[in-house]
């Protein structure tokens, strides 16, 4: 398999196409509540990516590193995979065997997800990457169905076990995808400078990487966080019955 | 010592055991199959350093009712702090319905505030929290939530709140809302609602984020939208 670090970056581009550019990560419906209004305080465009970080994403980036590391840890010979050159061997465990120690991971970040709405929208997410992670990376089928919605930190997490990316690297893909959805969002959706959005984004990287190191050691299902954010859940209530929007999500 | 009620059915007369420690516990004349418990304050309450924790045992075919007589107040702590636990189990078909009043975090208070609730297969809990950070026109302190419940041997909620000043009031946690009014159910759903989220597993919240509490539209228990 390729280089790890070159799948990160693949998996970050907004040109891959798993559908990121239909996600404003909850942006356009706080928006639609008044972030930015008037084009007043519109660095409150990066204070919610922050925000996120703190919550909902650690919660989906721990949930990752968990999935890659059970799926790594689950790998028949008992070996780990080594960053970027091993292969899962096809005559490991049948995939009804795989697949059932990824549910317990799923089912904690279920349970972390209250809102059957967000929960939909990162497993309508997950489909889609999985449908091209099958093409592209094809070991994921030796832990995933060919097809169907799983959350889409799970899938990445599988995607990164068998690509070889190193807990951090999951971890501050999922962070940093998700900090960039909501910037790039934000110049649909509001009067923003892009040379400001970058640097929003710029100045996010040390909350980007405080999240890496806080979720990368996991190893435990129990110790993923739990960060609820109950305003990020109205949103997407308020989005997901609103008839005019730009954004999915 | 916690405060504790202890309810198990009998064919007879169900069974209530009541402890009071911070909180007293007083048992309210109700119908068959429902016991009442009324929680009184005990003393002054919430000052820094209490440590408060409540358990609420409920085993078999009965329904305990939780009532409170009044809100309650976390005063400032001048740099102290104090706990307020819930500890909830329910076995044998057994369910609880709890109302909370109010739960005021004045200015300058640090309240951690956990809620525990394990249930057997079969067993539901109707459930209010009503969080209010600030009494009138002032910034409320510093509260930290941790909910878990388990539904049998299935993990059905998680959720952790930071509702301290500098992280509550982005556009992600609570905004400029003062007031999180929260019904959760567990072990079964609420009927849908736009507004309502439904758990992967057997249960639901509905919650209303406002400015003032009595906006809140989940004010009235007797209300089509939740009850039953």
């Amino acid at each position: 398999m390729g280089n790890a670090e070159l799948v990160a970056m693949m998996l970050a581009d907004g040109r891959l196409p798993t559908g990121g550019h239909t996600q404003s990560g909850g942006l356009e419906p706080a928006v639609r509540a008044g972030l930015g209004a008037d084009g007043k305080q519109l660095a409150d465009v990066a204070a919610y990516a922050r925000d996120r970080l703190r919550t909902t994403t650690r919660v989906e980036a721990a949930v990752a590193v968990l999935t890659r590391h059970i799926a790594t840890s689950s790998h028949l010979s008992g070996t780990k995979l080594s960053p970027g050159d091993e292969n899962v061997p096809k005559n490991g465990p049948r995939l009804s065997e795989r697949a059932a120690t990824l549910g317990p991971v799923e089912a904690a970040w279920a349970a972390r997800t209250p809102s059957h709405v967000v929960r939909g929208v990162s497993r309508r997410q997950g489909r889609l990457l999985l449908r091209l992670a099958r093409r592209v990376w094809p070991d994921v089928s030796a832990y995933l169905p060919n097809d169907g919605e799983i959350a889409r930190p799970v899938v990445l997490g599988v995607v990164g076990a068998v690509t070889g990316l190193s807990a951090e690297q999951v971890a501050r893909t999922i962070a940093y995808d998700d900090a960039q959805t909501v910037i790039s969002a934000s110049l649909k959706l509001l009067p923003v400078d892009p040379a400001d959005a970058a640097t929003w984004l710029a100045g996010l990287h040390d909350d980007i990487e405080w999240l890496v190191k806080d979720v990368a050691p996991l190893t435990r299902i129990d110790e993923i966080p739990a960060d609820g954010a109950p305003l990020i859940d109205v949103f997407a209530h308020n989005h997901a019955i609103e008839r005019m929007r730009l954004f999915h999500a | 010592m916690p405060t504790r009620i202890e309810v198990v059915a009998d064919p007879v007369r169900d069974r209530c055991l009541l402890t009071t420690d911070h909180l007293s516990p007083r048992q309210l004349p109700g119908a068959d199959g429902v016991v009442r418990v009324a929680i009184v304050a005990a003393g002054a309450l919430l000052l820094a350093g209490d440590d408060v924790r409540i358990e609420i045992a409920v085993s078999g075919s009965v329904r305990l009712e939780i009532v409170e007589t009044a809100g309650t107040v976390a005063y400032g702590m001048r740099g102290g702090s104090a706990r307020w636990d819930i500890d909830i189990r329910l076995t044998d078909g057994a369910s609880l319905q709890w109302y909370a009043e109010p739960f005021v975090v004045s200015a300058d208070a640090d309240v951690t505030r956990t809620t525990t609730a394990r249930l057997a297969t079969g067993c539901t809990a109707h459930l209010r929290e009503s969080l209010v950070l600030g009494r009138h026109g002032e910034t409320g302190g510093i509260l930290r939530t941790a909910t878990r419940a388990w539904l049998g041997e299935d993990l059905l909620l998680a959720e952790d709140l930071d509702l301290s000043p500098e992280t509550r009031t982005g556009w992600a946690v609570l905004g400029t809302n003062r007031c999180l009014d929260t019904v959760t159910t567990l072990g079964f759903r609420l009927p849908d609602d736009p507004q309502t989220l439904q758990l992967e597993g057997p249960g639901s919240i509905a919650r209303r984020l406002v400015h003032e509490q009595h906006q809140s539209t989940l004010n009235r228990p007797a209300s089509a939208s939740y009850a039953r």
